[in-house]
Parts: structure tokens; C-alpha cells; sequence
């Protein structure tokens, strides 16, 4: 039986067109790509060979020890001294000849971590630049080795914004923050070490909200031997906006 | 934001290009799915759209890469996934399942479909025209019957073999959000099934508007067999789509797993425009009736009910209508399962931008794309059946 014209000329293009990918692989595939894993080997060499541009912590500490004993006690312990200075591996080889970078004066550097993010942490200080002494270098207030808010806040909504927002929309709104928990005032101060405290048991609540207790106007109550007994009551209820 | 979310939750990832992707693809599974009808099913009324149907899928089909592409960046790396595939990634071998439905079904289909007007619009043009076409054909001009008997043969079988890949293609789709088993939005192994007929909708739905439309333009009398016969497909389309919805549903309903609450919530407040009004109500209720009503589908007479020039009007608007309750599908399927947080205790929100990367600018105008290739492709092959030459102007 004879072949149609049209299976021979297709046939050439598809091997053309695979011969093309067979082609395209050897020259583009790196040599070495697939030794190791799902990727080009010879980069682990190419990468260690780059120069290197951080010193690292230590070498800075070694002659500047005395801004090192600060920053170690504040609140920017965990912060490597480059990641504000920049890289400082030519002024470790020339400390005379090459200087670091001097620190940021326009309030560029500073907001990368302390502006307003939702996603950031409770508690971490955070602010809006806009609104927040604009203008004014972060370092004019703040010293940046072991900062502190030059000010201890008086609200607990300068760091808890989240939850203060939150709060404002709830049932709970009109209950001030110290209604719930107790805050030392070293808090204020070392907020990470002295941390405020939190109910702990289901009596808290039923101050409120037990049905023995007097009828408070507008809270709901509930019978405390029957609703859950053996749960406690923010493993359901989200004290913070308690609707949810 | 309301209530409590992760910090990684509070910006979306997939945005609108990425609901764009399924839409798109969707519409190119749907296309083939239809233009099958007439070549395997022998569904002889709705020949009239065959060969627009496999042009449009295969104007979309050039354009589904590109919202990924947009979406990830770098598209001058985008060949590396066929050169270096990780064989472990779903969404590396998609490329292999596009490839393959690119090049193996949809230009072959439509080069044996095709290769008898190339070669007389060869033999009757001059200048570039003639080298054009003469390139098409790839020098195969022998129009002895045998021959020709062969294109029709070939055509089949690659329309045969092209439904499991329009499948597969869209299939992947929904298979890349019902396995991301951490996000009870998605997780679910319905979801290829009701991507897939949600894909035969839309497909049907496209080729529909795009038929009625193109006819006008052309100052032609539109196939009223042919457009009550796409009514009938199309409605009956819909019933499975939404029943396989409704299942899902339900299913979620009934096993009332610990997300329900979150999820009933995000319907009730988030997604109360785009689901409960874009795509249950404008998007499948009122088409259902009104196809219901108009077209042929529920009559035990066969036909249709409401004069010629109505029924078209009545099937552009349900066209129109069940389209953006399609986008509305990707819509919900894809921004949905990022609203809600995966404590379960809150919501975040999505904002469109309008320029960008990720913009809506940048997704209407990929939305407009395949409607310019589309219209290319009706220059250089025109599809309509004036437009065919006779085989005495070849002798």
C-alpha cells in the first residue's frame, strides 16, 4: 500500500522539530547540570569563588567593641552590624583607606522593618513614616545600637495596633485592655522578657458571662457546668473580636 | 483583614492573571470539545462552527501561556522547563501536555482540515500569498480523492485522540487546586471534573457568541439549526456542570468539616457579588431558563419556541451571561481559596490594580490577544463555507 504524501512531509517536520529539541538540550544544558540534584553543579563552585563583601559580626566587634557591649543588651541584639553599615569586608583588609557606609539619614533604611505591615509580628514596633515626626532621620530620636521608644507608650495600641483595631470593632471594645490582662511596667520597657499576662481558666470569662453572675446588660451567658465544660473559653470565642 | 490571618496570608499571591489562566484554557478545551461534535459525533447541525470552533481554540490556545508567563516573570526562561523538566512538578509536565496538545492535535487537525484550500489557494494566488500557502501545505498538493480521503481519515483520528488530551489539558487544570490538600477550598478530586465542564460551557458558549457575531459582521443569515443545536449542547452542558457543582457542594455541606464556618462566611461576605450573583444567578440560573424556555433543548417536538430573530438575541445574551459566570468560577476558585485565613479565624482582601504586571489592564488586553490572532487566522484560512475554493478552479 502506498504512503500518502502527506505522512513523509509531516514526518519531516516533527523529526526535524525534535532533533531541534535534542539539539537545543545538548548545546543549552549546562554540563554539569544534574549531578547533584535538579540544578547546574558547577554553580556551587562559581558561587564559592565570589568575592566576599560581609565581614561579619565578630571582625566588626573586635575593634569596636565598645558600640558592640551596647547593641548586645538592646533590642538589636539579633542584627548583624552590615545589614545597617552595609558591606564592610574591604574596611576589615583597609580600616583607614576604605570606611563603611555612613548609617541612614533619610528614614530610608529604618521603615524596610518598622513600617506599618499587618503580616509583622504583634508587638513589633511598627509606624507609619507619613505621619510619624516625617522629616526627622529615625536616629535623631532613636538610638539605633539599642533602641527604645524614647517614650514608653501609654496606650497599648502603639505596639498592639492589630489588636487594638480589632478590638474597636468587637463587643469588647469598651473594655480597656487592662480589663483582661495585668502589665508590669518592665513591660513597657523589655516587652519581650516581661511579657503581660493572660486569663487562664474559664472563671475569668464568667465573671461576665456565667448565668449565676448578676445579668449584665448586653453580654451573653451561658451555663457554665453545661456549655463545654472540660474547653476553655478562647479555644472557641477569639476574645479579641469574641463575634467570631 | 477581619478576624485573625497569618502573616503570609495577608497578601495574595495568585491574583488575576492566574484566574485568567483556567478561564483561558478552558475556553481552548471547550472549542475542540465542541468542534468535535460535528467530527466524531457526526452531530451534523452545528457543522457551520467546526472549523471556527478549532480556529478559536486554536487562537486561545497560543494565548493560555502567557498569563503564567506575566504572572511568574522571566519568560525568557520559559523554555527551560522543556529542556530540564522536573518530572516530579505537575506544572512542569503541563508544559509537555500543552506541547503535545499544541502541536500533535490542534495544528495537525487543522492542517488536514485545512490542506485541500491551502493547496488550491496556492494554485490561485500569486506573489507572497502563493508562497505562503505553498508553505503550508508543505509541498503535499495531491488532491486525488485518495488523498483527500486521507485528510478526512486523519482529521478523525486526531479529533479522537484530542478529547482525553482536551481532558488532560483542562483536566490538569483543576487537578494543579484540588490536590493543594492543606486549603479545604480547593482539595477537593471533583475539581478536574467541574473544571472540565465548566470548560465545555464556556467553550460552547464562545464559539456561540463568536458565531452569531462573526455572522452579522458578514452580513450573513445566521444558521438558526446550527445555533438552536449549540442552545441544546450548551443547556445540557450547564445541567451537568451545575449538578457536579451542586455535588461539591453538597459534599462539603454534609461532611461540614472544621471550615465550613469560615468558608460559609467568605461566601456570605467576600465572594457574596462574584458567586452567589455573577455565577449562580446571572451566570447559570437565568441562562438555564431562558434556554430552558427558548431553545429546543426541553421540547418533546424538537423544536424551538420565540421567533428566529429573538432566539438569536435570547442565545448572545445566555452566551454572554454564562461566560462571565465561567470567569466568575476561575474567579471564586482562585482568589476564593486565598480570602480565608488557614487558622480559620479570619479573612484578608483582595484589590484588583489596574496597570502592572498583574493588572487589569494586562488582563484585558490578553483577554483581547487571541480576538486579534483569532482574527488573522480567519484572514489567512478563512473558515466559513463561501469562503472554500471549488474544486473547478483548480483544473
Amino acid at each position: 500500500m502506498k504512503i500518502p504524501d502527506q505522512v513523509p512531509r509531516l514526518a519531516v517536520v516533527f523529526v526535524v522539530a525534535v532533533l531541534a529539541l535534542v539539539a537545543a538540550r545538548s548545546i543549552l544544558v549546562p554540563a554539569t547540570f544534574g549531578k547533584y540534584g535538579h540544578y547546574r553543579a558547577a554553580a556551587v563552585d562559581s558561587i564559592a569563588a565570589r568575592q566576599v563583601r560581609f565581614a561579619g559580626r565578630q571582625e566588626c566587634e573586635d575593634c569596636h567593641d565598645d558600640i558592640g557591649a551596647v547593641r548586645a543588651g538592646g533590642n538589636h541584639r539579633t542584627l548583624s552590624c552590615e545589614v545597617c553599615h552595609g558591606p564592610a569586608e574591604t574596611h576589615v583588609e583597609a580600616p583607614f583607606d576604605v570606611l563603611p557606609e555612613p548609617p541612614d539619614q533619610q528614614r530610608r533604611l529604618c521603615p524596610l522593618c518598622h513600617q506599618y505591615n499587618p503580616s509583622r509580628p504583634t508587638g513589633f514596633p511598627q509606624i507609619d513614616p507619613v505621619v510619624h515626626n516625617p522629616l526627622k532621620p529615625c536616629i535623631s530620636c532613636h538610638n539605633p545600637h539599642a533602641p527604645v521608644p524614647p517614650s514608653v507608650p501609654g496606650e497599648c495600641s502603639a505596639c498592639h495596633g492589630s489588636i487594638a483595631r480589632q478590638k474597636s470593632l468587637s463587643h469588647h471594645a469598651n473594655l480597656p485592655c487592662v480589663t483582661c490582662h495585668s502589665v508590669p511596667q518592665q513591660h513597657k520597657l523589655t516587652p519581650r522578657t516581661v511579657r503581660a499576662t493572660k486569663p487562664t481558666e474559664r472563671l475569668f470569662c464568667a465573671q461576665c458571662h456565667a448565668t449565676r453572675t448578676p445579668k449584665l446588660e448586653g453580654a451573653p451567658q451561658i451555663d457554665l457546668q453545661a456549655h463545654y465544660p472540660r474547653d476553655l473559653c478562647w479555644q472557641c470565642h477569639y476574645p479579641h473580636y469574641p463575634e467570631t | 483583614m477581619q478576624g485573625y490571618i497569618y502573616p503570609n496570608e495577608f497578601e495574595l499571591q495568585w491574583g488575576l492573571l492566574i484566574v485568567l489562566y483556567p478561564y483561558v484554557t478552558g475556553l481552548v478545551a471547550g472549542a475542540f470539545i465542541l468542534a468535535s461534535l460535528e467530527r466524531v459525533f457526526n452531530v451534523k447541525e452545528v457543522q457551520p462552527t467546526y472549523r471556527l470552533a478549532l480556529l478559536t481554540a486554536l487562537a486561545f490556545l497560543l494565548v493560555a501561556p502567557l498569563p503564567l508567563l506575566g504572572h511568574l516573570g522571566h519568560p525568557e526562561r520559559s523554555y527551560e522547563i522543556f529542556l530540564t523538566p522536573n518530572r516530579q512538578s505537575a506544572m512542569a509536565m503541563f508544559g509537555f501536555v500543552y506541547a503535545w496538545y499544541l502541536a500533535v492535535v490542534l495544528l495537525l487537525e487543522v492542517w488536514f482540515e485545512w490542506r485541500r484550500d491551502m493547496v488550491l489557494w496556492a494554485q490561485q494566488s500569486t506573489g507572497v500569498r502563493h508562497w505562503v500557502y505553498t508553505a503550508l501545505t508543505l509541498g503535499a498538493t495531491d488532491l486525488s480523492e485518495r488523498s483527500l480521503r486521507f485528510d478526512d481519515k486523519a482529521g478523525r483520528w486526531i479529533t479522537i485522540i484530542g478529547i482525553p488530551s482536551a481532558f488532560l489539558l483542562h483536566g490538569y487544570v483543576g487537578f494543579i487546586f484540588g490536590s493543594v490538600k492543606a486549603n479545604p477550598w480547593w482539595s477537593s478530586v471533583l475539581m478536574p471534573v467541574v473544571f472540565l465542564f465548566s470548560a465545555i460551557v464556556s467553550g460552547i458558549a464562545l464559539v456561540l457568541i463568536l458565531y452569531i457575531i462573526t455572522s452579522l459582521i458578514r452580513s450573513r443569515p445566521v444558521d438558526m439549526p446550527c445555533v438552536d443545536k449549540l442552545a441544546t449542547f450548551l443547556f445540557y452542558a450547564m445541567i451537568v456542570d451545575v449538578s457536579l457543582e451542586a455535588l461539591d457542594f453538597i459534599h462539603r455541606l454534609y461532611e461540614s468539616e472544621e471550615s465550613i464556618e469560615i468558608l460559609a462566611q467568605m461566601v456570605e461576605s467576600r465572594l457574596f457579588i462574584s458567586l452567589i450573583v455573577l455565577q449562580l444567578v446571572l451566570g447559570t440560573l437565568v441562562p438555564l431558563v431562558l434556554l430552558g424556555f427558548f431553545s429546543p433543548a426541553l421540547r418533546t417536538s424538537g423544536r424551538s419556541r420565540g421567533a428566529d430573530e429573538l432566539r438569536r438575541l435570547v442565545y448572545l445574551v445566555v452566551a454572554i451571561l454564562v461566560e462571565i459566570g465561567i470567569f466568575s468560577i476561575r474567579w471564586n476558585v482562585v482568589v476564593g481559596g486565598q480570602l480565608f485565613s488557614k487558622s480559620l479565624r479570619g479573612l484578608t482582601v483582595y484589590k484588583v490594580e489596574l496597570l502592572g504586571q498583574e493588572g487589569l489592564a494586562i488582563t484585558l488586553a490578553l483577554l483581547a490577544l487571541p480576538l486579534f490572532i483569532l482574527w488573522g487566522l480567519v484572514k489567512l484560512i478563512p473558515p466559513w463555507s463561501e469562503a472554500r475554493p471549488s474544486d473547478a478552479a483548480a483544473h
